[in-house]
């Protein structure tokens, strides 16, 4: 996957976007309305983007043990809804913690160091080749057998099929 | 704007007593030319025409996905016009004054025909042309590349046109100062290291060069877009701002691009002729084969993903905050794996 432009990025951009290259164009007051609700709406998914996995995963965590908690607080109260209060406590209250994410942040550093590091390998094997260093040759396919799957994967997870806009 | 134009017309139109501009709009146009169109009712002699026009305008400069010239661009459409058969838009002149249009403009004739040739292909309304639009397409881009260049391009505007050091003394030197151009421009754009792809096809073509083959006046910009149609014929060769002196097999490879792209079919018509290849190889007798093809298609593809791209990386180091580049690095991904098949990374399937 690119590391740049991030998805922040593009929604930032769509966010400008509206603002700079349509709004000014909108000729409806509700139309212009529904703009700003659009904008307002990408900024929450930039907002939470960053934090949702996190967030979700501290929240699993917690939840199962408010749930032991409830049931403790109970003590040796009867009656059928403690007796559900508890039977939660032990069976969605015991679900083990999930892991929380890794920070992205360092991780897409490290990518795009590493991706550069094999760019940076294509210009000192092409010196090889040109040399006539047919091991350089073979080099430069194992670093073309990694890039392949990736564009590959690339172009089926951001791209939409069925031509360019505006252009015919 | 409107007044400009009818300022302009006044300029080129001295004879003119009325000239009224009506409907005037943007339109979609290309990428690279904020485009507008409008109709000028122009009375001379006591009789009223209608002058169907379009007006082509610079963005700003720092937005500009290529730096061309409007003058340029007016010469060869004229001498096209004037000195061959080929289709083309009257251009009746440019104003390199940012005054009075904001940015250097030219102003040409709207001509008749639909630029909608996605109809052309996949079921469309206007599939029943494609075999007919398609070979006239083609006997066009072979009258321009069999077109001597002095005749075309006398005063050598055509030679290094966008600036790029361009040698164009021989065959090879041509070749090799264009792919110097690749190379050194690579780092003005390898904003994600993904773009390595693009570095491993400036090497590869300088290491796979085909043989030599004299050089053309090329369209540049030879893209399924880029043509309007009507009656079975081709009625306008479009879109002219990056024409120049090249190697003929550049427009056929970049069609051959665009066409995946675009999702378009222009390379497998004419079908009674075998496709646009055979049947241009018919006509030219160059015998271009489908590995001269595929380098080309690469060449090609360089020669408009440098600027595309500087327009990408611009836009990513937030120079300027346009949606186009976004979206063009988005649409121009597709380009990835055809330059991995042309290239011959292994496991990639046609």
């Amino acid at each position: 996957m690119m590391t740049n432009p991030t998805l922040d990025d593009l929604l930032e951009g769509l966010i400008v976007s509206l603002e700079n290259e349509i709004m000014p164009h909108v000729g409806s007051p509700k139309a212009y309305t529904m703009c700003q609700m659009v904008q307002s709406l990408i900024q929450e998914v930039r907002q939470a983007m960053p934090v949702y996995d996190t967030y979700i995963a501290q929240e699993h965590n917690q939840m199962t043990q408010v749930l032991r908690d409830v049931a403790a607080a109970l003590g040796d109260t009867t009656g059928p809804e403690a007796d559900r209060i508890r039977t939660r406590a032990t069976t969605l209250g015991t679900k083990a913690d999930v892991p929380m994410p890794a920070d992205q942040e360092p991780i897409r550093a490290a990518h795009q160091e590493l991706g550069y590091a094999l760019q940076d390998c294509i210009t000192d094997l092409d010196v090889l080749q040109r040399a006539g260093n047919t091991r350089a040759d073979t080099a430069l396919q194992s670093i073309r057998a990694h890039l392949l799957p990736r564009i590959v994967r690339d172009v089926a997870t951001l791209t939409m099929a069925g031509g360019m806009a505006g252009r015919g | 704007m409107e007044q400009s134009i009818v300022a302009f017309l006044e300029r080129i139109l001295p004879d003119a007593t009325s000239i009224v501009v009506e409907d005037f709009q943007q339109i979609a146009g290309g990428f690279s030319r904020e485009t507008f169109k409008c109709d000028a009712r122009v009375t001379r002699s006591g009789k009223e025409e209608v002058m169907p026009l379009i007006l082509r305008k610079d963005p700003p400069d720092v937005e500009a996905i290529l730096h061309t010239d409007r003058s340029v661009e007016h010469h060869l459409i004229e001498s096209l016009r004037l000195r061959t058969t080929i289709p083309v838009s009257q251009s009746y002149g440019f104003e390199m004054d940012p005054k009075p249009f904001g940015q250097p403009a030219m102003i040409i004739e709207r001509a008749s025909g639909s630029g909608q040739t996605s109809a052309l292909f996949n079921g469309g309304a206007d599939e029943d042309q494609a075999e007919s639009v398609i070979k006239h397409l083609c006997e066009v881009l072979v009258e321009l590349h069999k077109c001597p260049i002095n005749k075309i391009d006398p005063n050598g505007e055509l030679t290094d046109p966008l600036h790029r050091g361009t040698k164009v003394d021989s065959w090879d030197s041509f070749m090799d100062s264009t792919i110097e151009f690749f190379e050194r421009s690579y780092t003005t754009f390898n904003f994600d290291p993904i773009l390595m792809i693009a570095l491993d096809a400036v090497y590869t073509l300088r290491r796979n060069k085909p043989r030599p083959m004299p050089l053309a006046v090329v369209h540049g910009d030879f893209n399924p877009a880029n043509f309007l149609y009507e009656n079975g014929q081709v009625s306008a060769l479009i879109d002219w701002e990056v024409s120049r002196v090249g190697d003929p097999r550049e427009d056929l490879g970049w069609m051959v691009l665009m066409d995946v792209i675009s999702n378009s079919h222009v390379m497998d018509y004419p079908k009674k002729e075998g496709g646009f290849l055979s049947y241009y190889n018919k006509l030219t007798g160059n015998d271009i084969t489908p590995e001269e093809l595929g380098y080309f298609t690469l060449f090609g593809t360089m020669q408009i993903a440098v600027p595309v791209q500087q327009f990408v990386s611009r836009r990513v180091n937030k120079e300027y905050m346009l949606l186009l580049p976004l979206y063009v690095a988005q649409s121009s991904m597709g380009a990835f794996p055809a330059m991995a098949q042309l290239m011959g990374y292994a496991g990639v399937s046609a």
